[in-house]
Formats: C-alpha cells, structure tokens, sequence
C-alpha cells in the first residue's frame, strides 16, 4: 500500500497539492504536515508498526526549522530507505537546489511550484511505484 | 858574415903550415882588416867552434891528421859553422871528393893548387852572399809557414785541378775535425754540403784567378757551416794549386738571422698592433709615427711626420692635456687623459695615450706616445651610463618597489619605494632573505615560499605571485611581485630582480566587488525562494479555478487567496527593493 503524504508550511500550497492529487487520483485523502519534524515523526512511528507501507512525500525545500533537505538527510539514514520515494516541489526555478536534490537517491522527481497536471501524470508513470497506479 | 866594420873573421882547418901561410897571405892580400885563427885538426877545430861561434866563413881542409871520413867531418863541421858559409879546400886528387862535399852542404870547394888570392876571396865572398840569400829566403819562408799553421782563420792548399788538399793548418783542423792525414787523403768536395755544380763552374771559371764565395760545408761530425771561402791561385812546391782562406761565418749569420726576427717581430708590433706609436719632439711636433696609424687613424704616418700634435686634438680636450704636460722631465712616463682626435676622414676618435719621456736615449731622442682607439669603448661607457639613468629614472619615476636580490650574498637592495609603500625607513630595513619572509603574512607564507623554491632550484625564471606583506606599522598591504631571475655564465641563478606593485587598493576593490557578488547570490536565492513561494501560489490556485472548478468547494476562499498571496508578492518586492538601495 502507497500512503501519500505533504510536507510544506504553506497552506495554501498544501491546499493546492491536495486538490490534484485527489483529482488525478494518486491519493484520495494524503496525509498533510506543516513541518518536517513532524512528518519525521509520523514516518518514524509508521515504521515502528511493521506494516509494511509504502511512502510518497511532496517536499518542500524552504520551510522554517527543519528545512527539506534537513529532513532529506535524517531518512537518509533509514534502513528502509527503498519505501520512501520522495518528489521534491519547490518554488525554487533555481539549478543548483536541481543538482542538490540528485545526490539523494530517494528523490523520484523534482517539481517546480505550482504543480501542474502533466507533473501528476508523470508522478504516476516513476517506476519505482507506478504499479500502485495500474488500473484494475 | 861581414861585421859592421867590414872585418872578415875566418877559421882555417889546415895541419899543413905552409898551407895556411898560404891562405894567410891571399887573404891578406884583399882584406885590410882580417882576423884569421886556425885549427891544425878537427878537435882542434871542433873547440874553436864551440867557443867562438861567430866565423865569417869557415875554410876547411879535407884531409887532416885526426879524422878519416871526410863525411862525418864535412857534417860535423857545417852542423857546428852555425850558419857560416864552410868552402873546402881540397888536394887535386881528392877532387871527386869536393864535388862531393857540395852535395852535403858546403858552399864551395877548392883545388889547393888552383887558389890564388883573388878566387879565394872571390869564393869566399860569393858563399857569404849565397849563404846571406838562402838564410834570408828560409827566413821568410819561415814566416810564411808560421803565418799559415798558426793563423787563426782555417786555410789550406789545394791541387788546382783535382782540388786534393796538398797543405792545411791548425785551424782548419780544429774546425773540421778532420786529422791532418785525413785531410791529405780528401778533396775540397769531400766537405761540400750541397750545389756541387755551382762551385764546381767557379772552381772552373776561376782556374788561374782569385775567386771568393759562400758556400756550406759539413764537418767530420756532420755540423753544418757556413763559410766564406777566398781563394787565390798560387805555385805549391812546383805545382798550380790554390791557397783558400775559409772564413766561418755560421755564427755570424745564426745572429743576423736572429737580429732580422727580431726587427720583424718588433716591425709588426709597430706596424699592425692596435696602438699607435708616435716619437714627438719637445713642442709636441711629430718626428716619428708607426705605420699603424693608417690603419687606425686612417692617416699617412709620413705626411704626419713634422707636423703639431696639438693642431689634431679636439679644443675642449686640449686645456686637459696641457694641464698634464707640465710634467714632463719630472716623471718618466704618464698616462694622458682621454682626448678626442682628428682622424684623417675627419672624424673625431677617442684616444688613450700613455707618454714617455725618452729624451736621454740617443736612438729615440724625443717623447714616445702610445695611443690606442678608444672610441667603441667610450661608446659602450656612455650607453652604459644613460641606461644605468634609465633605471634610476624608471625606479624613481615607478611608485611599484625595485628590488634587486643577490642570491650568493644573500643581500636584498630596495629602491626608495620601500619606505613609500611599506614605510620602512633605512634604519628599519633589513637586507636578508629572512627578513623579507618574516613579514609574509601567515596565511600566505607556505605559498610564497613553495613558489620561490622553485626559482632557487631553477625550474622557473619568472615570478608571478600576490601576498600580504607587513608594513612597519604592523598593517598588510596586498603586493603583487613580479621577480626575473638572471642567471651567471653557469647558468646558475645568481640575482633576482623584483617589481612590488602595491595592489591593496585594487584587493580592497575586488575584495568590496566579491562580497557585493555574495549578495547578488543571496537576492538571487531570496527571488527563487521568496519572491516565487506567493507567485506560485497564485499560479496554482489559478490553475485549480481553471481546470477544477467543478470538484471545488469554496471558490471565494479560493479568489481571497490568490488576493492575499498578491499582496505577500507585492510585500516581498518592495522589501527587495529597499535591502538592494541599502548595500549599494
């Protein structure tokens, strides 16, 4: 099973993300943080039950106290690394955040703010978890 | 022999009485003063003649009572007459016997029955003469012997057709080394060293006359000579020979050769050497110039002759040389200062003229000045001297620090600079390599130093290199130093000249440029950030208006939030504006 979950501070962005991915059916209702460490936290604790779950994170790269990359760092180190496939949206256009977000290999797809359509679509098609997406 | 006063003193041998009175009276007859003394035998006579030994003549009869051989007595008697004429008197039948006699060396003889007064005395006379001749004719013989055998030039005598040595004397043994039996068994050409047929067609052309030539001869041992032979045709015992005088002239001409290399040597010296050698008179005229001035001056060292020095000396330079003059005749020799020369183009030359006083030697008579060309020299001086000015001038006129390092001294020279940049005064100078590396600053230390080891261990010639460099007062100036290194003849790294260029206003810039470019970079992230968070806010919202109106809620919260995020954007901006008018 493949939970969806957002992390960003801003609303209004979490509001938007929510809408499309609902629409573009990737997730009915996805799980929505307005800060890393909190996020950090539910993932830690999801862990802890051995269900077995799958994650796609939306992250945010700006975001006050724990920042994107902070928390791209401390899963890292998480041995079950291969269950996170995180899309890095960013309001960023800028090419070095692009080249920073390559070194990490949880890093599926990065976005640039506002997510579009086509971005859902492609979402979908990373094959890492495009099998959650086959229609029955 | 007849004495001065025309006495005639005689000795008669005769035993007979009557005989002698005989004798006496002939005698007495032709000759007023007679001193007559007899011996009646041959011991008699033998001691008369021991005694007296000063007989006119000796008359002696051949028969006497104490000796038989009329040989032994006829010897004996002439060995003993000391010169004096012997006539024998002798009896008719003992003529054979006085034909005889003459053969051993008496000068007359005398039948006993022919004598009369008058061919007595006529014997008597014409022995003494003939005896006066052949002691005159055997005198000068003598002298001409001695003057052969002990004359100090070699000569001898040669056949004057075959040119066998008939004669030669001491000296010419003693030059030649050859015995005289040796030379009795050699010809002339046995000595001959080469050109047989030209001394051979002299020998010829000059049979009978007096020739003289110079011709080389080898001696026993096979040394060379030279001689200088003169030969005169003479009659030798009977025979035409020559006599040869054979000057050796082979020490003669080894010193003529000598004499001639040296005036060659020193002709060549005068004539092509670099200096010219002049001989002036006390008032500076010429008397003597070496031919080397053609070349030097491109004058004609004859024309020269007798002409004033002076009138070639350039004006300016002339009080100068005037002024040293002076002492002439109180120092031997001194060195004139450099002058300028007319030379025969017209064109002035820089001489160099060392003058000495050799009036007291006769074969100079005058002073010798030697001068020497030092036109190109003078050049080089003077083109040294404007660029030696160049660079002060460029070191002064620079405000960047010349410095000159001389590495086997390990002393550093500055130019003014110094002090102008890093406020260093002479006293607070140093002028070690040490003293210039503890004033690095630490942070550039390790890099100067890496960079100048390279120059000292000769990869690199040229060095290029910025670093902080503590100024008196303790502050770092950024330099820019730009050093050459010259190499000696080996190639070895032996100076390193520096050009220190005080680059701490243009590092200040950069420095201020550099941090400005940092901002840039924050502002650029800020708009990436910051400025697009709202924007994409609103372009998303937009988007969910456009694409899903149908599936949304509440589209007026939607319309007041792309109204607000409109205004963060408008905040955002502004805030840029005013940060970016406060840095600059």
């Amino acid at each position: 099973m493949l939970e969806v979950i957002i992390v960003d501070d801003d609303q209004i962005v979490v509001f938007i993300q929510k809408k499309m991915i609902s629409n573009h059916e990737i997730a009915s209702n996805p799980i929505c943080f307005n800060n890393a460490d909190v996020a950090l936290n539910y993932l830690n604790d999801q862990q802890q039950l051995q269900n077995k779950k799958e994650f796609l994170i939306f992250l945010d790269i700006n975001m006050p106290g724990m920042n994107g990359w902070d928390f791209l760092n401390c899963l890292e180190s998480n041995e079950e690394k291969s269950h996170y496939h995180v899309v890095m949206v960013t309001s960023s256009i800028n090419k070095e955040d692009k080249e920073e977000a390559k070194k990490y290999s949880m890093v599926r797809l990065f976005i640039e703010k506002p997510i579009h359509s086509s971005d859902c679509e492609k979402i979908k098609e990373i094959p890492e978890i495009s099998h959650f997406f086959e229609r029955v | 022999m007849v004495e001065k006063s025309g006495e005639l003193k005689v000795l008669v041998i005769e035993d007979n009485p009557g005989d002698f009175i005989l004798i006496e009276d002939y005698l007495a007859e032709e000759h007023a003063a007679l001193k007559l003394h007899r011996a009646e035998n041959f011991k008699k006579a033998k001691e008369i003649l021991h005694t007296s030994r000063n007989f006119d003549t000796v008359l002696l009869d051949l028969s006497l009572p104490d000796i038989k051989n009329t040989e032994t007595l006829v010897k004996e008697i002439l060995a003993l007459a000391n010169g004096a004429p012997v006539v024998v008197l002798t009896g008719y039948t003992n003529k054979d016997y006085g034909m005889k006699t003459l053969s051993w060396g008496v000068s007359d003889y005398l039948l006993k029955d022919e004598i009369n007064a008058s061919n007595l005395s006529k014997s008597i006379h014409y022995s003494m003469e003939r005896k006066k001749v052949q002691r005159q004719l055997y005198a000068s013989e003598e002298k001409y012997r001695t003057l052969f055998d002990s004359s100090p030039l070699p000569k001898w005598v040669l056949d004057r057709r075959t040119l066998e040595f008939l004669d030669v004397n001491q000296a010419a043994i003693n030059l030649y080394g050859y015995s005289r039996e040796e030379f009795m068994e050699m010809s002339v050409r046995d000595l001959w060293v080469d050109d047989e047929d030209t001394l051979e067609q002299t020998v010829e052309d000059n049979l009978h006359d007096f020739f003289s030539i110079r011709v080389k001869h080898y001696t026993k041992s096979r040394k060379l000579l030279f001689i200088d032979v003169q030969s005169n045709p003479i009659i030798f015992g009977g025979r035409e020979a020559r006599v040869t005088l054979a000057h050796n002239v082979t020490e003669k001409l080894k010193a003529e050769e000598k004499l001639k290399h040296s005036q060659q040597r020193f002709k060549a010296l005068v004539q092509d050497g670099s200096d010219v050698i002049s001989i002036l008179d006390e008032n500076f005229n010429y008397t003597y110039i070496s031919p080397s001035a053609r070349n030097i001056l491109g004058v004609n060292p004859e024309k020269l002759e007798g002409s004033n020095a002076f009138k070639y000396i350039h004006n300016e330079d002339r009080p100068y040389i005037e002024d040293k003059i002076k002492f002439i005749g109180k120092v031997k020799s001194f060195q004139l200062p450099s002058y300028r020369y007319r030379n025969g183009e017209g064109e002035w030359r820089w001489l160099e003229t060392i003058i000495s006083d050799l009036r007291d030697d006769p074969s100079v008579n005058g002073l010798v000045a030697t001068s020497r060309d030092i036109t190109s020299f003078k050049i080089q001086e003077k083109e040294l001297r404007e660029s030696l000015g160049r660079y002060d001038i460029v070191a002064k006129a620079t405000s960047d620090l010349i410095t000159d390092y001389n590495i086997e001294n390990d002393t550093f020279q500055f130019s003014n600079a110094i002090y102008d940049i890093f406020g260093y005064s002479p006293e607070e100078l140093g002028t070690s390599r040490k003293w210039w590396e503890e004033r690095l600053h630490p942070e550039d230390y390790e890099r100067v130093i890496k960079e100048t080891k390279e120059i000292f261990s000769n990869q690199k010639k040229l060095l290029n290199i910025e670093y902080r460099f503590k100024c008196a007062d303790g502050n770092y100036k950024y330099i820019l130093d730009r050093s050459y290194v010259i190499s000696d003849a080996e190639g070895k790294p032996s100076r390193i000249i520096g050009s220190v260029q005080d680059i701490t206003e243009r590092r200040k810039y950069i420095n201020a440029i550099e941090r400005s470019n940092e901002r840039l970079r924050e502002i650029a992230w800020t708009q990436s950030h910051v400025v697009r968070a709202p924007l994409a806010r609103i372009m998303g919202l937009i988007d969910l208006l456009k694409n899903q109106r149908n599936n949304l809620d509440n589209i007026e919260e939607i319309i007041d939030n792309i109204l607000n995020s409109s205004e963060e954007l408008d905040k955002v901006i502004r805030k840029i504006t005013n940060k970016t008018e406060e840095d600059f």
